[in-house]
């Protein structure tokens, strides 16, 4: 075949992943694909992380799975309370289920992204082909962990419908700030998801029995975050962190919003918030205010977190190590 | 003499023929080898002792601190204390010891188990024993540090009867994650999904930050068949002499008998469920092989 019967390369004209026709290899496929791309990579992984979560039983079964742990975590503090106040603080107690329902958020949150990296590690021995095909990593894990906060907002959903039927819990749609709720659990959920990066690249690190990571920091978060006790019982360093901590002014944030005048987690008597602000307790605006911040810093060092995990993984051949114990 | 060392035999049929000592020791040798590495993956992963040591030690505080926002009387925090500590072997049983094998398989490591010339409760064995010390570890943290930091006093009057309550309460637990290991490689991928199934609502069930007598009818149920539960309302009414207990409570005479029947019938019925699946397991094939 000579030059002048040769094919002209036209670069970008293949449809799909096809070879192209004139057989040579088309250096726009190198390039930056665009937003377009990036978002179809996401959808495909939110698809991936659904089917792998809720396609392995029936619809009936899966629900239960998914409610039985935040119920049964509001039960027990329910339980705990009656045992000691014998049911004399309704405040209190619509206080923590909804405090334990928020939780369940967080706690899926947190647990998608670390167990999407040990899923396709450990478990499928996915994560080096995920990690070189064209899909942004992160992005990729986002996706795949959008199923499991998703099953983590049923199960709070539930745990507070089962608190205002059968729990006390006071509801009042008229009363509720719906503005001020959809943006707090905006903000709140990208915070979560912080987080949940950051366990990711810490996930990225460690060796199979991470898998009882995601509860151990969920865990020891459920200390300082108010969720069911206030923040003023604690010490006063506790106190400092609980504040620092995006988690705190998210539940107070849906409390505030969505049921008005109960008790509150970050001020009262004898609490740091008082010591320093002087003031009883932050007002909504301050506390979405917060929010905001804390969660737009959290969120900058999850990250960068991400980022040197990811580069340290990819030095020392994580991506493809799998571990036994 | 090494029990591997070659002997000349007149078949194949006669080399396979092995005495009682080398079965013995081939099965201890494999437990020790199936606990080596959880014992010694303690110490090549520091990081197992902030994320399973220290935090669950937080995790155990915010139940503290519910009861002192309430003012509860001192020995909830120490009912909380304990309950902590042993959530370690709860959760090591869950997660590996019930879904060990799963895991296994899915690591291409089980057809390995099924074709090695040991007994494979052997390999069980080893697994429980390298959990409990991990968890041990754990579960001693726990324990001392929070009854420093938030000055619980145990009340004990027999500390014979308490640990052998204590050790009962491990063998039945255990006995427990070998029946649940079988029965998770039956069941798949829902074993991962049972695993979620297996905290909160059994933490729920079993009392673990209160007497697990207040739930009345279901406590009861929870004490006939949770080694948690049952395990964990023994060992309290032994720390905690004095400390009244809801009307029902079972004495502690009655808990450890239900906890050496428990041991024994678990650990029973995982050694037949096991010798089925191994049978099973060289005839089909499938069973034991990775994604089948």
């Amino acid at each position: 075949m000579t030059a002048s019967t040769a094919p002209v390369p036209v670069p970008g004209t293949t449809p799909g992943l096809a070879s192209p026709e004139w057989g040579g290899f088309d250096p726009s496929r190198t390039s930056d694909p665009g937003s377009g791309a990036a978002w179809r990579g996401f959808g495909a992984a939110v698809r991936l992380g659904w089917q792998m979560e809720a396609n392995w039983t029936d619809p009936f079964l899966f629900f239960v799975y998914s409610v039985a742990k935040p119920v049964s975590a509001a039960l027990i503090l329910v339980v705990m309370l009656s045992i000691i106040s014998g049911n004399q603080d309704p405040e209190y107690r619509s206080f923590v289920v909804v405090g334990t329902a928020l939780w369940s958020l967080v706690l899926a949150g947190i647990a998608g992204l670390a167990w999407s990296v040990l899923d396709d590690r450990e478990r499928y021995r996915m994560l080096k082909y995920t990690y070189v095909s064209p899909a942004d990593f992160m992005l990729h894990l986002l996706g795949r962990g959008v199923a499991r906060v998703a099953v983590g907002a049923m199960g709070a959903i539930i745990t507070i419908v089962v608190g205002i039927l059968f729990l006390g819990v006071p509801f009042d749609a008229a009363t509720v700030d719906w503005v001020g709720f959809a943006l707090v659990m905006t903000l709140g959920i990208v915070a979560i998801v912080a987080i949940g990066v950051m366990l990711a690249a810490v996930c990225l690190q460690t060796r199979q029995e991470s898998w009882s990571y995601p509860d151990a920091v969920a865990g020891a978060l459920f200390l300082v975050s108010g969720a069911v006790f206030p923040l003023s019982v604690l010490p006063l360093v506790a106190q400092a962190i609980g504040l620092a901590n995006p988690l705190t002014w998210w539940i107070q944030g849906v409390r505030d919003t969505m049921f008005p005048g109960g008790v509150n987690a970050i001020g009262g008597s004898g609490s740091l918030w008082m010591q320093a602000t002087g003031s009883v307790a932050p007002d909504t605006t301050t506390t979405i205010l917060v929010l905001l911040v804390s969660g737009g810093l959290v969120t900058l060092v999850a990250t960068t977190i991400f980022r040197i995990s990811e580069r340290r993984a990819r030095d020392r051949g994580l991506l493809d190590r799998t571990t036994g114990s | 003499m090494s029990l591997y060392e070659h002997r000349r035999t007149a078949s194949p049929a006669a080399a396979a023929e092995w005495s009682r000592r080398q079965i013995v020791m081939t099965d201890l040798r494999s437990v020790y080898g199936r606990a080596y590495p959880r014992m010694s993956g303690m110490l090549r992963e520091p990081s197992w002792m902030f994320f399973e040591v220290l935090l669950p030690f937080l995790a155990t505080s915010a139940f503290v601190f519910v009861y002192r926002a309430l003012q509860a009387p001192p020995q909830y925090v120490g009912f909380v204390v304990l309950g902590g500590a042993l959530t370690a072997f709860w959760l090591n049983v869950v997660w590996m010891m019930a879904g060990q094998l799963y895991w296994e398989k899915a690591q291409g490591n089980l057809e390995l188990f099924f074709a090695a010339p040991m007994g494979f409760m052997a390999i069980l064995f080893g697994m429980a024993m390298g959990g409990m010390v991990m968890s041990s570890v754990r579960a001693i943290v726990v324990l001392v540090v929070a009854t420093v930091v938030y000055g619980v006093t145990f009340e004990v009057d027999q500390w014979f009867l308490l640990i052998a309550v204590f050790l009962l309460t491990l063998a039945a637990l255990y006995g427990l994650g070998m029946v649940m290991a079988g029965l998770y490689l039956v069941w798949g991928r829902e074993a991962f999904q049972l695993n979620q199934l297996f905290v909160e609502p059994v933490y729920f069930v079993s009392g673990l930050n209160f007497p697990v007598m207040s739930l009345g009818l279901l406590g009861a149920l929870a004490i006939a068949t949770i080694p948690l539960a049952v395990g964990l309302d023994a060992m309290r009414q032994l720390a905690f002499v004095g400390s009244p207990f809801p009307p029902g409570t079972p004495s502690v005479e009655v808990e450890i008998g239900i906890l050496i029947a428990m041991a024994i019938g678990f650990t029973l019925f995982a050694r037949v469920m096991l010798a089925a699946l191994e049978r099973r397991a060289r005839r089909v094939g499938s069973l034991s092989v990775r994604w089948q």
